[in-house]
């Protein structure tokens, strides 16, 4: 694979650059150790070693809110709406990136969401290897720590001023030659980077798990009738935020609105959540989760096993939002799981 | 739509803000009301009688008398919207409630307390049966838009019913409980886009309890987790949410 | 070309024309529509529609006529309950409506072939099952037995009865019928719908596939006894309502565990959704 050195002075105009070409998003610190995407400007400095983006980058090309087709009420008619800017994420940590790989395959697979699609195919990847693991991150155990795919560009910070730059696409080198031609990586440059990548994952695999995370859906399909369940639950607001933060979350509703003139209309989507009272909730008043324990145990389902089952990796990638978003304290699938596993431990 | 249908507004005990922001609306406003005939609307025009198709009601019911004319509206309205927290949940008239007749009169009326009969401050639905309610403190203009012309559909008007942290989350806010502060958003009906956390402040409950609050976790939330004192916790609540059975 | 170059949406509807209406009972109307662009939906039985009424909303309907190759109408019959079937009922022939579809899996009429067949139809559950049933009688050599047993609330309730009638009176359907409160008037079954398959004469259980739709309550109830009357699980086949939403497996609001109503469903054979805890 080509790799490439970037030292941090060539890194202004290639920005510069960029960003004439589509919009940047770079990670900065937002308030006191919180860090976000934002977009980019020559003013902002870049967090090289934040912990964790607050908001998942999911809203990249599954936006909080999105017309889904422009519809004459009258005429009965209706057309796509389609919006997708181009855009480069720049910044990506492989469990964010693990998650963007996630919603890709469900969005793609049966009838594909051409909304989500396009957004996706206009927006640009550059990963980056993590310097710092989140006090509430768990990605280390999850299997999150590494990703092969999905990257146009994967970068490595390994001295002060230097960057080990990885081609995933043609289209990511492309960007990255942009300014003119930058020299091959040398073997001791792919050793540093590697080193890095090393000692990181040694860090983060210090928070995590108690056991092996290919044994959570087995783990769970022994432990529906756990005690865990509604002892977690008596404290569940029913607020969704866990579900919302959470990078592989996905679900939406879909309404409408006509215009003022009330001939046409929009239909959209927006966030939901399995989290929320009345996401089952069918005509003629029955739910099918109506207890917050049911909702909160589907949760642990969804990310632990029912995803799994469909594609053979877990729904959670430990990136540790849900954690920090829950105001009860409740939402840490780490600690979920690991009680229900310890519990069995103590049992036999 | 072959005869525009009439609306009007009308008020009770509020500051008639929720009026002004629908004014405020201005040349949109004009677009919806070229659909409809208006019957009475304080902050725009006077006069008009009933029968209504939509009576919008503004402010909280705080008086015996109040009760009959309420009553009036709505036998001469098919739809009765309940305009703004006042009108919705009580609002912060209801402050009072806590007090007691025998403080607030004195307090207000001074020796002439007895010239005036008032009682413990109330929503419309209290009184009337209401079939639709725009929150707010005041109302967001835009679903008082969507709320009409859902309306004039003959649509059920859409209520979220879950907590004003979903649209926080929307929204991409750094959540208030981050610095340890109170928010009011974890138990609030969402629906005003989270606005006042959105700005830097906090949510002040003026939506209502969303239907499935939990106000115990919301207790252990804010008193054992944020360390918040219970005395605290109860005048951030008892200052919008005090129509409720729950105890503040 | 491909379905992206023609600027193409699975969320945008197509447009279809209302030709028929007609009351079944105090909150239930038939709807007949054809779409306007003259292609059949094509759809099998047990599979549904998501319908939208501009401005108000899309909800989704079980398709209640059989597959028919003459023509391009569809039948759907609606319980007047919520925002869209308000709307839906204020419909007049002629005017228009939003169709996406059909989705989901259906009933394998192959399957059934040469076989007895048991439907079981409690409430609105006959409309999704008259696809499927109508599809028989049409093809009526290809099918064995065909019983039928109906179940309803209350007479008043009662749906597709000059329908239902005819079937009875015809010596190769067994239709059984009952209601759980009975009025003054009523003179047949009374109890749930699990009261009538004691009365089903010399069932073979093993030649029997089950057509199961009703409200969700009635599900564990008859499966339990259809096992015991011996008829195996791989039998049986059941229709599971949810609140479909998006209709491509991706809105989240339909599933049943880690399973989508509305691409894996609705229509499951019994051994498919056994061990799912939030199935039946």
């Amino acid at each position: 694979m080509t790799a490439y050195t970037v030292y941090m002075e060539q890194l202004g105009p290639l920005l510069a650059e960029w960003s004439r070409r589509m919009g940047v998003f770079v990670p900065v610190q937002i308030q006191e150790a919180l860090y976000d995407f934002v977009p980019w400007s020559e003013h902002e400095e870049i967090a090289w070693d934040y912990d964790v983006a607050y908001n998942s980058i999911k809203r990249h090309f599954f936006p909080p809110r999105e017309n889904l087709i422009r519809f004459d009420a009258a005429a009965c008619t209706a057309t796509p709406v389609f919006e997708a800017p181009d855009q480069l994420l720049f910044g990506v940590h492989p469990y964010d990136l693990k998650a963007v790989n996630q919603l890709d395959q469900i969005m793609e697979g049966g009838a594909p969401d051409q909304n989500y699609m396009r957004r996706r195919e206009k927006t640009v990847i550059f990963a980056l290897q993590p310097q710092r693991v989140a006090a509430t991150a768990f990605w280390g155990s999850m299997g999150s720590g590494h990703v092969d795919i999905g990257f146009d560009l994967f970068w490595t910070k390994i001295s002060p001023n230097a960057f080990y730059v990885e081609v995933g696409s043609p289209r990511g080198e492309e960007l990255l030659l942009a300014c003119g031609d930058l020299p091959e990586a040398t073997l001791a440059e792919r050793e540093a980077a590697r080193r890095e990548r090393t000692r990181i994952l040694a860090e983060a695999r210090g928070q995590g798990l108690k056991y092996p995370w290919e044994e959570t859906p087995r783990l769970l399909a022994r432990n529906w009738d756990s005690k865990l369940w509604r002892h977690k639950a008596r404290r569940c607001l029913s607020c969704g935020s866990c579900v919302l933060v959470c990078p592989t979350c996905y679900c939406f509703e879909v309404r409408e609105e006509m215009d003022v003139d009330m001939k046409g209309g929009t239909r959209f989507r927006e966030w939901d959540g399995c989290m929320l009272p009345s996401f089952a909730l069918v005509a003629g008043d029955h739910n099918f989760r109506g207890q917050a324990l049911e909702r909160y145990r589907h949760r642990y389902f969804r990310k632990g096993k029912y995803i799994y089952d469909k594609i053979g990796e877990l729904g959670c990638v430990g990136c540790g939002r849900c954690v920090r978003a829950c105001t009860a304290g409740i939402a840490n699938p780490m600690a979920v799981y690991n009680e229900l596993w310890e519990a069995e431990q103590h049992e036999s | 739509m072959a005869k525009k249908p009439k609306i009007a507004f009308f008020d009770f005990a509020g500051c008639e803000g929720d009026q002004l922001q629908i004014a405020n609306l201005e040349e949109t406003l004009l677009d919806v009301l070229g659909h409809v005939e208006i019957g009475e609307f304080r902050e725009v025009r006077t006069g008009g009688k009933g029968p209504y198709d939509i009576a919008f009601v503004e402010g909280s019911i705080t008086m015996p008398k109040d009760e009959e004319r309420l009553k009036a509206i709505r036998a001469e309205s098919k739809t009765l919207v309940a305009l703004g927290a006042c009108a919705t949940i009580g609002g912060i008239n209801c402050m009072k409630n806590f007090l007691g007749p025998g403080v607030y009169r004195p307090e207000v009326y001074g020796d002439r307390a007895r010239w005036y009969e008032t009682y413990d401050a109330r929503p419309l639905r209290a009184v009337v049966p209401v079939d639709a309610e725009i929150h707010g403190c005041p109302i967001d203009r835009d679903e008082f838009l969507r709320v009409t012309k859902e309306l004039l559909l003959g649509k059920k008007p859409w209520l979220p019913d879950y907590p004003v942290c979903v649209e926080c989350k929307m929204a991409g806010n750094v959540c208030r409980y981050e610095f340890g502060e109170l928010c009011l958003g974890i138990i609030t009906r969402a629906g005003c886009k989270a606005t006042c956390v959105t700005e830097g402040a906090r949510c002040w409950g003026c939506r209502g309890l969303a239907p499935h609050a939990n106000m115990d976790a919301a207790r252990y939330v804010m008193e054992d987790r944020a360390g918040r004192s219970r005395l605290e916790v109860q005048d951030l609540m008892r200052m919008y949410l005090g129509y409720t059975s729950t105890t503040l | 070309m491909s379905p992206r170059q023609a600027n193409f949406s699975p969320y945008v509807p197509r447009p279809a024309t209302l030709v028929r209406k007609e009351r079944l009972s105090d909150m239930v109307s038939l709807f007949a529509f054809e779409p306007d662009d003259g292609r059949s939906l094509a759809h099998k039985p047990g599979q549904f529609i998501m319908l939208s009424m501009y401005g108000v909303g899309e909800a989704p309907f079980s398709i209640s006529s059989p597959p028919r190759r003459q023509s391009v109408e569809f039948e759907i019959a609606v319980r007047n309950i919520g925002t869209v079937t308000n709307a839906l009922h204020e419909l007049e022939v002629g005017q228009k409506v939003g169709v996406r579809g059909p989705h989901g899996t259906f009933f394998p009429v192959q399957v059934f072939m040469g076989k007895d067949t048991l439907f079981v139809a409690g409430g609105l559950g006959y409309i999704p099952l008259r696809s499927l049933l109508h599809y028989q009688l049409r093809h009526r050599d290809e099918f064995g037995r065909i019983i039928v047993l109906v179940g309803t609330r209350n007479p008043q309730e009662r749906i597709f009865t000059d329908q239902i009638a005819e079937l009875a009176a015809r010596s190769d359907v067994e239709v059984y019928e009952t209601v759980d409160v009975p009025d003054a008037g009523w003179k047949g079954n009374v109890g749930v719908i699990t009261t009538l398959l004691p009365q089903i004469r010399s069932l073979q259980p093993d030649n029997t596939y089950v057509a199961m739709v009703g409200p969700p309550v009635m599900y564990k109830f008859v499966i339990a006894d259809c096992q015991k009357m011996g008829i195996p699980a791989g039998n049986i086949y059941v229709s599971l309502e949810r609140k479909m939403k998006c209709g491509l497996g991706k809105c989240g609001h339909c599933q049943i565990n880690g399973v989508s109503a509305c691409i894996d469903g609705p229509v499951f054979k019994y051994t498919e959704i056994q061990t799912l805890k939030e199935a039946v």
